[in-house]
């Protein structure tokens, strides 16, 4: 539905794109995502025909952008960042104005006009002037009148920014509605807003394609995988929790995350959450468990990494967030093949050296008074020596 | 020309809306009346006379026809390239040429009900029993509104070249100003190729030589649509230099 190859667009010396080449199939929803600046909204000005390329070839339902112009603009519904409406008109002769543009039957009109105010949440604000809305509101209006003539390709830029978090889950809920039936291309620094909606995204940063996928196959590709978390008390076991941990089907490798206190931690590198496999190994071996989580890297740490320019695989220790997502792709249960445990090879378990952990005691006679208190307790300090009297 | 009816109707209701059409054509309306009777009353009760004045002899007229139509299309393009509606339309189903010339047919459009008024007060006289010849009445008002869309397309110009409506109809001003006093700098400088130049665009001249006694002359009609049209491809240029910048 979209085609754009080795586009490139200056503004003077600065190369706002460069050498951008991508497609968006029929039906396709795509997240367009980048820092300020990237060149998202240049790149939407484009294929709407609003700006020419510097160079290359931009087609939009097989029309060339700057020699079909119209046909192109027939077929596009574009929402500008920043929401361009009549603000002296009423809401309902602003999409009046809109559908004699777009050379709508008056009948047709008149049907279609009620119906995407619905769509929107407008239709009871109708009579209202546009200029007295509100912004999220106003934004709402913008969606109807890019709405309005039933396009094939809708193009929005940045279509929730500036509204509160409440209006974002209506516009995003919205957008979701919209994939059914139109080719979506969505811009957004805002990362959860993309992730919510788009299967596809497309990083760009600094005018290139920094990344172009689904947002699995980018957290698979881009940041080492994620992974379930497992802390629990080994006792003498420890040595071969690893082996064992890493036995279980769909785990590709166990990072040895050392001790905190008695809790031994391993994170099972791994595609798919195995919380239930790593919990029932747990329970046959009777370790007492303290922590089991499923960890996957977001959109927004893959996306930091393109933004600040880090290299490493990301530390993915933080944020369970996209738990939820992950679990609709969860295979059938696999059985834990205890036996092959022993035959796993020890240097899969690759401990790695274990950090330094602190721990903060809670115990208001650990170690007494000599301990420097302006410190946490750390498990190198030297063996405290006989507390005072014992709490009862 | 897609979409050409669909901005002039925007447009004409835009400035109705506003407050800036209802007091210019209250000014001008009020003025002209006054004046109007004050020529009647010096030529004597000669109305073809007072006619005369009142479109296109008169400095109010000139006057009016310098400022109105700047004020009019000061904020037609440049307010919108300053909101981004420019972007809207620009990327709504309608060519550059459209959006230009719908603009410019609302603005002439309201100097035309603007100008207009004459036939008020050649409809009272006849009324009141007056002889009223009502070609030259007519032939007047065209050529009033003729005058009018030279002035609407310098305007509509500067308005595409700058983001700032005021800066947009001050420049339309001094260019029309140039181009109503060009005989008299012409006259004041006695340079030759001003005097030459001025005689080619003398529009004042093209205007009282002939619409006000009755005359449609074909050659100046075309004068004032090939100027008018002029500006108003230099207007789509500017538009189309916009998103090249």
């Amino acid at each position: 539905m979209i085609s754009v190859s080795h586009l490139t667009r200056t503004y003077g010396s600065v190369k706002a794109l460069d050498d951008v080449s991508f497609e968006v199939a029929k039906g396709e929803v795509v997240g367009l995502l980048g820092p300020n600046g990237a060149g998202k909204t240049t790149a939407m000005r484009i294929l709407t025909g609003f700006l020419p390329a510097t160079s290359g070839a931009v087609s939009v339902a097989g029309f060339d952008v700057m020699n079909r112009s119209l046909e192109v603009r027939r077929r596009i519904g574009y929402l500008p960042e920043s929401v361009p409406l009549y603000r002296e008109l009423r809401v309902e002769e602003m999409l009046g104005f809109h559908s004699r543009l777009h050379r709508m039957p008056r009948a047709l009109a008149r049907q279609r006009i009620p119906e995407v105010l619905e769509l929107v949440g407008v239709r009871e604000r109708s009579r209202d002037l546009v200029g007295n809305l509100s912004r999220g509101l106003r934004q709402r209006v913008g969606l109807a009148v890019a709405l309005l003539p039933d396009p094939e390709v809708l193009i929005l830029d940045e279509p929730t920014s500036g509204l509160d978090p409440l209006q974002r889950i209506e516009v995003r809920s919205i957008l979701l509605d919209l994939a059914q039936k139109h080719t979506v291309l969505v811009s957004s620094h805002i990362l959860p807003e993309i992730e919510a909606v788009c299967p596809r995204v497309i990083i760009v940063h600094k005018g290139r394609i920094a990344a172009d996928g689904t947002r699995g196959e980018l957290v698979a590709r881009l940041a080492g995988g994620s992974h379930v978390r497992i802390e629990a008390v080994l006792g003498k076991d420890a040595g071969s929790a690893a082996r064992l941990l890493g036995s279980i089907a769909g785990v590709s490798s166990v990072r040895d995350c050392g001790k905190a206190g008695i809790h031994q931690q391993f994170e099972l590198v791994c595609e798919t959450d195995l919380r239930e496999e790593a919990g029932a190994l747990a329970s046959m071996r009777g370790w007492a468990l303290r922590e089991l989580s499923w960890r996957a890297p977001t959109l927004e740490q893959i996306f930091a990494r393109f933004a600040i320019g880090q290299d490493e695989p990301l530390p993915v220790a933080a944020a369970p967030a996209a738990a939820p997502a992950a679990v609709h792709t969860a295979p059938e249960r696999v059985e834990i093949d205890l036996g092959r445990a022993t035959a796993v090879p020890a240097s899969k378990a690759a401990p790695a050296p274990a950090p330094e952990k602190q721990i903060y005691s809670l115990n208001p006679f650990d170690r007494g008074a000599q301990r420097d208190l302006s410190r946490p307790v750390s498990k190198d300090d030297p063996p405290a020596p006989p507390a005072g009297p014992k709490p009862d | 020309m897609r979409g050409f009816g669909a901005i002039y109707r925007r447009e004409l209701a835009a400035l109705f809306l506003g407050p800036l059409a209802w007091t210019l054509l209250c000014i001008a309306l009020l003025l002209n009346g006054y004046l109007f009777l004050i020529y009647l009353r010096g030529s004597g009760g000669d109305v073809d006379l007072a006619l005369r004045f009142s479109l296109g002899e008169s400095f109010v007229f000139w006057a009016l026809c310098v400022l109105f139509p700047p004020l009019l299309t000061m904020r037609m393009l440049s307010e919108e390239s300053r909101t981004g509606m420019l972007e809207y339309l620009l990327t709504a189903p309608v060519s550059d040429v459209a959006v230009i010339c719908g603009k410019f047919a609302a603005a002439l459009s309201f100097m035309g009900i603007l100008w207009g008024s004459v036939f008020v007060y050649a409809g009272v006289l006849a009324w009141q029993g007056a002889p009223i010849d009502w070609g030259v009445v007519c032939a007047s008002w065209l050529g009033a509104v003729l005058c009018s869309a030279l002035f609407c397309g310098t305007g509509l110009w500067t308005s595409s070249l700058t983001g700032t409506p005021v800066v947009a109809a001050f420049a339309a001003v001094v260019i029309n100003l140039v181009i109503v006093l060009l005989p008299l700098l012409a006259g004041l400088s006695g340079v030759t190729a001003l005097a030459i130049a001025s005689e080619t665009v003398d529009v004042p001249s093209h205007l009282r030589s002939a619409f006000v006694f009755g005359v449609i002359d074909t050659a100046y009609v075309v004068f004032f649509l090939a100027w008018s049209a002029f500006f108003l491809f230099l207007s789509t240029r500017a538009l189309e230099a916009r998103r090249w910048r």
